[in-house]
């Protein structure tokens, strides 16, 4: 097998907060291929900047061992790892212009200025800047100033490229057009990167895999679709598309689907997830307790009343037309709320606050997990 | 294990830095013949004039720094184990007395020290006398004037009120003069007299000057309307033009006798025996005269021109140094106790 | 070697290796030793390396850093402390009680407390009017830069020069006195060493304060005024509760000032008003007593220490003083009453004529013949001072320059170290290094000359001692400078460093010093200012081949030279003002260069 780019085996950090010990991130396992670009997702202050400048060695794991190309790096310096690191606030040099920017890792590895000088305007290339290397960073726009930071990252060919949310500071515009444009570099240059950040949308377009952090645990650790569509954990299912979480009580259980009672009559089947967290023996369904149904707005229909006994009773609370969706939130029988997204068609009915309706789960795109 | 390596050195490097100054601090504390170091309890002004004609007469470079007698006094004691200078210049024979009890002093008899009358030398050699100065009234003629009294020529006048709040003399924790002051009247009065006079002296003090001649520059701006005071102090501030009347208590008054000496361990020892021999001579007297600086020679044999020196007519009380240093202490004590905090 | 040098020897090696112990133990996590007991321990434990492998530069500066305080701070203390409480061998409390069981050194104690109280009172509510005028009032531009510029000659003056001049103006026949015929005025005592100790202290309330006035939101007092509060009420409840911490940190300081000024009372306190660092100078100098002297700074240091640890406390980890650079659109700050503004101008004009009139006096004290009776004109004064001042004018910049030099090095590292790094016992670390600053001068002086006169520290009469004596006591604003400064930059930008494989020397010394030398320059303005103008502590180290124009000053004045004096002051009192400027013009040529086209990304320097 190939040797993985990265590995983390039980990475842990503990912080005094106080008197207190407060675990930051707490026993977490990774294994990142060559040139895959892995994002971790993840609520603020879950632990995925830490994690991170664990990786970059600016903070030593509590415990844990941290592996860079086979090579144990766990207490190595962050400038014995060859590492590349992209601030979230870029932290140019305000000091120095442009090209000494980009230049000051060569310099400081001891290049010569005729291997340096090259090699600062190809990446300055790289990444779409011309003409700006005699300027100060403070005389640069925001999507500018990232770019650079870009540059003088890649301009070391790192090992691994580690991003802390390098766009949270542009406007939404700018934010869509460097996620390409940093993917497209990404896999051009072939580098392994892990890249941090808390929007979920980032996270999808860019990732070959993604790992999804809560309190600093690792939640689920797989590829865009898996977690879209396979969540592992109720976690993942909320923090992921904002999918309708309904607990419903079982009324029978079969070897991969289970059934449960729809609130005011009638009966709803689809998968049943096992967790990884738990044991092959477990028993985690049982019939006379609930089970939380995950089902996204998008895989909702809604009709009007009808008796089929699959279909969910509900009330139309509130009703938005927002172009080519409908967007309805309803209560069922029981009071719990749900969200509907319905494409909008011409001619289509819309319905009104209070009105009564049915709504039909896709049945192939809803499961189930342990409430 | 590069890094252990970078480590050990820089480490080194450091403290070679730091012993390296430290060598260059031990030093500086070696000098060659040619110089001497010496505190000069004596003004500066007077101790520049007098060591410029020494180096002139042989050819040795005198550095001196200018110190109280408390602070020169503390200075060699503290530096007992490594004297920073060879010879204390100038200052009461006293301070010298006190010296000699901390063993700070080297025993030295000059050339011509025969032709010093015996009561302006330590009897052991430890020092030996430069000049001496008396006491004296000094008074701001305006102020007189304006009050509608004479100069003052008994202790008692100073005690009328019209002086009230109008006197300054110095503080006997700090100054020589002060001190001298207090001999002198225990001499004229006798102990507890002496105390019961200076209460009622008290009401008219203006204020307890730190040095001796702290006084006599308030004295001739009118600042303060008179003190007591050295009276080479006195004569410098009036022969800057000041308009002074310089009176002498009827009852008597001791002098100070300013004195020289060598410091144990002296690290110029040749030179600071030179120096003590060139001023056990004439010529000190004569360089003292010309200049207008206004000791009192010890050697009787210099003539004094000014006549304001001409002690014929003035009460001089005896006071030997061996006393004046046994008692120092206590009357100082004594002098903040019942005199200051009363 | 004697057995006395063999037991300093030890002494230097044990404070050493403390020092030594700590940096090696620290380690980038601090609590790396803690957590054993929370974690359940995992069977691939990472081996800890110690700082000396991971950081060798830092742990060289550590280790050099330590071994200086061992030798510059805790050795002359110590031996301060066995000098007080140790006769023959023994510890005991024999001296101290000497020095307690005299009332008039209680009195002493008294006299201190109470003038330092007065002190800070006066000196912060002058201090806020003048800052108030500067930044509140509507008063012309001329007439507040005439405020700054005035407020610094005391600043930069030596201690006793206002004290002279003040008597002349209003001691007994003085001219003031005469002018308005006032009798029986008593400025020897309580009332003149506290005149002349506010005037010389409340500019650094006014510096403290009106910083933080200008920091204060302007949006504040929009929201106030636009509440329909009235320009009273505003000043009452909005201006005034923002600037207590200002105020604090004022009296505080002012406190400690007063409390170590022995220049002032020991030319005015005369001697019904003893206070405790002249009473211990008249002890050591008068009574020839340096076992009581040092049983009287002692006492000293209890209410030092005090005010001093009261004053971290409430300044706390975060300069409250934010220069973050940050130029949002500021609004004006909204202006004082119209009868508030005027009492606050009569004040502020009283008081700089009054300040410009002491100085007034001094210049031309320099210039006459004699002193009040013979007026004409003369440069004779002057002659004397570069004939027979000239080694002390060359001595005093030289040390000047080389503790400004060296101090601010040790500034700049320990501020960084005590800024950036996490290390165990870094609260001891930061407090030794700012030891010799909370002591009054005096106290210092005393225990150097202890210390440092025997091998194998052999340092009386040299350079080195007064250096040391100036750099171990004044670098104490150039390490706040330099910390308050590394509070607003990102680590980020040395982290970035870091990652692009710098050495953390490199590091240092290309980003970390490029971007707090406004800083280090600020710092050394006050440095430099300290070692031309400071006399406390100096005053017993001075020596036949060393000497300092201060002590010059007050030799003169002891030798009654008036108008030696004054011309000494005015000289010493150019260089320092020359010297400024050039600091200052420095100061704004560091920071223009990237400072002025930053406005975007100073505010990530902030974050
Ligand atoms: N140096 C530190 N000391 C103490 N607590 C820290 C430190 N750095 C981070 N933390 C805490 O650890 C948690 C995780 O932080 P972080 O990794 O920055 O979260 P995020 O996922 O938002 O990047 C937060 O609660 C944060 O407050
Ligand atoms: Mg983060």
């Amino acid at each position: 097998m190939k040797k993985s780019a990265l590995e983390l085996r039980d990475v842990t950090k503990v912080f005094q907060k106080g008197n207190d010990m407060f675990r930051a991130v707490d026993m977490v396992n990774l294994s990142v291929a060559e040139g895959e670009m892995v994002t971790f997702l993840g609520p603020s202050g879950c632990g995925k900047t830490t994690t991170l400048r664990m990786v970059a060695g600016f903070e030593l794991p509590t415990d844990g061992r941290i592996t860079i190309r086979g090579a144990d790096m766990t207490n190595t310096p962050v400038n014995k790892r060859q590492i590349g690191f992209v601030f979230q606030n870029y932290a140019l040099f305000p000091h120095m212009s442009v090209y000494n920017n980009v230049a000051y890792g060569l310099k400081a590895r001891g290049e010569k200025e005729s291997v340096i000088r090259p090699k600062v305007f190809s990446a300055l290339e790289l990444v779409g800047l011309k003409q700006v290397e005699n300027r100060y960073p403070g005389q640069l726009s925001g999507g500018e100033q990232q770019r650079v930071a870009l540059a003088r990252v890649i301009v070391m060919e790192p090992q691994l490229l580690l991003m802390d949310e390098p766009l949270s500071n542009l406007d939404a515009k700018l934010r869509l057009h460097m996620r390409s444009e940093i993917r497209k570099l990404q896999k051009k240059l072939g580098i392994t990167c892990l890249y941090v950040t808390h929007d979920q949308g980032e996270a999808l377009t860019m990732a070959d895999r993604i790992v999804v952090m809560n309190k600093g645990r690792v939640e689920q650790i797989g590829t865009p679709f898996e977690i879209y569509s396979n969540p592992q954990s109720l976690f993942v299912a909320d923090f992921i598309g904002h999918a309708n979480v309904l607990h419903l009580p079982v009324t029978s259980i079969g070897d991969e689907k289970i059934s449960v009672e729809i609130p005011g009559g009638g009966s709803f089947s689809a998968r049943a997830l096992r967790p990884q967290v738990y044991h092959a023996s477990d028993t985690i369904y049982r019939t006379g307790s609930t089970a939380a149904l995950i089902v996204r707005p998008e895989n909702i229909g809604v009709i009007e009343r009808d008796s089929d006994e699959n279909h969910f009773a509900a009330v139309v609370v509130s009703a938005i037309f927002v172009g080519s969706h409908i967007e309805y939130e309803m209560t069922l029988k029981n009071g719990e709320a749900v969200k509907a997204s319905v494409p909008y068609q011409n001619g289509m009915t819309i319905f009104r606050e209070g009105q009564e309706v049915s709504l039909i789960f896709d049945a192939p795109n809803s499961v189930f997990l342990p409430s | 294990m590069n890094t252990l390596r970078k480590a050990v050195s820089l480490v080194l490097l450091v403290a070679f830095c730091a012993s390296s100054a430290f060598a260059a601090g031990a030093q500086e504390q070696v000098e060659t013949g040619g110089t001497l170091n010496v505190y000069s309890i004596m003004p500066e002004k007077y101790a520049t004039t007098i060591f410029e004609e020494f180096t002139n007469d042989t050819g040795i470079e005198v550095n001196f720094v200018r110190l109280s007698s408390g602070e020169a006094l503390a200075r060699i004691i503290a530096e007992k184990g490594n004297p920073q200078v060879d010879v204390l210049w100038g200052g009461p024979a006293d301070t010298y007395e006190a010296g000699i009890l901390e063993d700070v002093f080297a025993q030295y008899v000059p050339s011509e020290s025969q032709e010093i009358p015996a009561r302006f030398r330590s009897p052991d050699g430890y020092w030996t006398g430069i000049g001496v100065i008396p006491l004296t009234f000094m008074s701001n003629t305006a102020f007189l004037e304006e009050k509608g009294l004479e100069p003052p020529t008994s202790w008692n006048d100073l005690l009328d009120p019209a002086y009230r709040n109008s006197l300054q003399m110095a503080d006997a924790r700090t100054s020589g003069t002060a001190t001298e002051r207090i001999y002198s009247l225990v001499q004229a009065l006798g102990e507890d007299q002496a105390f019961e006079y200076q209460k009622k002296l008290h009401q008219n003090i203006q204020l307890y000057t730190k040095g001796g001649a702290g006084g006599a520059m308030p004295v001739a701006t009118g600042q303060a309307g008179a003190g007591i005071f050295y009276i080479v102090d006195a004569l410098d501030i009036q022969q800057q033009g000041y308009d002074l009347q310089i009176s002498y208590p009827k009852e008597g008054v001791t002098y100070g006798v300013e004195a020289a000496g060598i410091i144990k361990g002296a690290k110029n020892l040749s030179a600071a025996k030179r120096m003590m021999d060139w001023a056990s001579t004439e010529r000190l007297g004569q360089v003292m005269v010309e200049n207008r600086i206004n000791y009192i020679p010890t050697r009787p044999d210099v003539t004094v021109t000014n006549p304001a020196l001409d002690m014929s007519k003035v009460t001089l009380l005896e006071a030997d140094a061996s006393w004046k240093g046994e008692n120092r202490s206590r009357f100082v004590e004594r002098w903040i106790d019942e005199v200051v905090q009363q | 070697m004697d057995r006395r040098s063999g037991s300093t020897v030890a002494l230097i090696h044990i404070s050493a290796t403390i020092g030594i112990v700590y940096s090696c133990q620290a380690a980038h996590n601090p609590i790396a030793y803690k957590e054993g007991a929370m974690i359940e321990r995992n069977t691939l434990k990472p081996t800890r390396k110690s700082l000396m492998k991971s950081d060798p530069a830092l742990f060289s500066a550590m280790v050099a850093v330590w071994i200086s305080f061992a030798i510059f701070i805790f050795l002359p203390l110590l031996r301060l402390v066995m000098t007080t409480f140790v006769i023959d061998g023994t510890f005991t409390f024999e001296n101290m009680k000497e020095a307690l069981g005299k009332s008039y050194h209680i009195k002493a104690l008294y006299g201190s407390l109470i003038l330092a109280t007065a002190v800070s009172i006066s000196g912060t509510i002058l201090g806020y009017i003048f800052a108030l005028a500067v930044t509140r009032t509507t008063l012309p531009r001329v007439f507040k830069v005439l405020l700054g510029g005035v407020t610094i000659l005391p600043l930069i003056s030596p201690p006793f020069t206002s004290s002279i001049s003040l008597t002349l103006a209003l001691g007994p026949n003085g001219m003031l006195l005469k002018a308005f015929g006032i009798e029986n005025f008593m400025i020897y005592g309580f009332l003149g060493t506290w005149i002349s100790e506010t005037l010389t202290y409340f500019p650094v309330a006014f510096m403290v304060i009106s910083a933080i006035l200008n920091t204060m939101s302007a949006n504040l007092d929009d929201a106030a005024l636009s509440l329909g509060a009235s320009r009273w009420r505003m000043f009452r409840t909005v201006t005034i509760p923002l600037s207590i911490p200002g105020i604090g940190n004022s009296v505080l300081l002012l406190f400690g000032a007063s409390l170590a000024d022995f220049a002032t009372p020991l030319i005015l306190g005369g001697h019904s008003f003893p206070v405790l660092p002249t009473e211990a100078y008249l002890m050591i100098t008068g009574m020839f007593d340096l076992r009581g002297g040092a049983s009287l700074s002692f006492l000293l240091l209890i209410p030092a220490l005090f005010v001093f640890l009261l004053q971290r406390l409430l300044i706390g980890k975060k300069s409250y003083i934010s220069v973050t650079g940050k130029s949002g659109a500021r609004t004006e700050f909204a202006k004082l009453p119209r009868e508030l503004s005027m009492v606050i101008a009569v004040v502020c004009s009283i008081v700089v004529a009054f300040i410009l009139y002491l100085y007034a006096i001094i210049l031309w004290g320099s210039f006459v013949e004699v002193w009040s009776v013979n007026n004409s004109f003369t440069l004779r004064h002057y002659e004397y001072v570069f004939k027979h001042g000239r080694k002390a004018i060359s001595d005093t910049l030289i040390i000047a320059f080389l503790s400004t030099v060296i101090g601010s090095v040790l500034a700049v590292i320990i501020g960084y170290i005590v800024q950036r790094k996490k290390f165990i016992g870094k609260r001891v670390f930061e407090f030794s290094s700012l030891l010799n600053y909370a002591l009054p001068g005096t106290v210092v002086g005393i225990a150097y000359i202890i210390a440092f006169n025997e091998r194998p520290i052999l340092l009386t009469g040299t350079l080195s001692i007064l250096v040391a004596a100036y750099v171990f006591r004044y670098y104490a604003t150039g390490i706040r400078s330099v910390i308050a400064s590394l509070e607003q930059i990102d680590p980020a930008l040395e982290e970035a460093s870091l990652s692009l494989g710098a050495s953390s020397t490199r590091t240092f010394t290309h980003i970390t010093i490029p971007l707090i030398i406004p800083a280090v320059l600020a710092g050394m303005r006050y440095l430099f200012i300290h070692c031309m103008t400071a006399i406390s502590a100096t005053i017993f180290l001075v020596s036949v081949r060393w000497t300092l124009l201060t002590t010059r000053i007050l030799e003169s004045m002891t030798e009654l030279q008036f108008s030696q004096a004054s011309a000494f002051s005015i000289v010493l009192i150019l260089i320092v003002f020359i010297a400024d400027a050039i600091m200052f013009y420095l100061l704004k040529l560091s920071t223009a260069k990237f400072h002025k086209p930053q406005e975007i990304t100073n505010e990530k320097i902030g974050a």
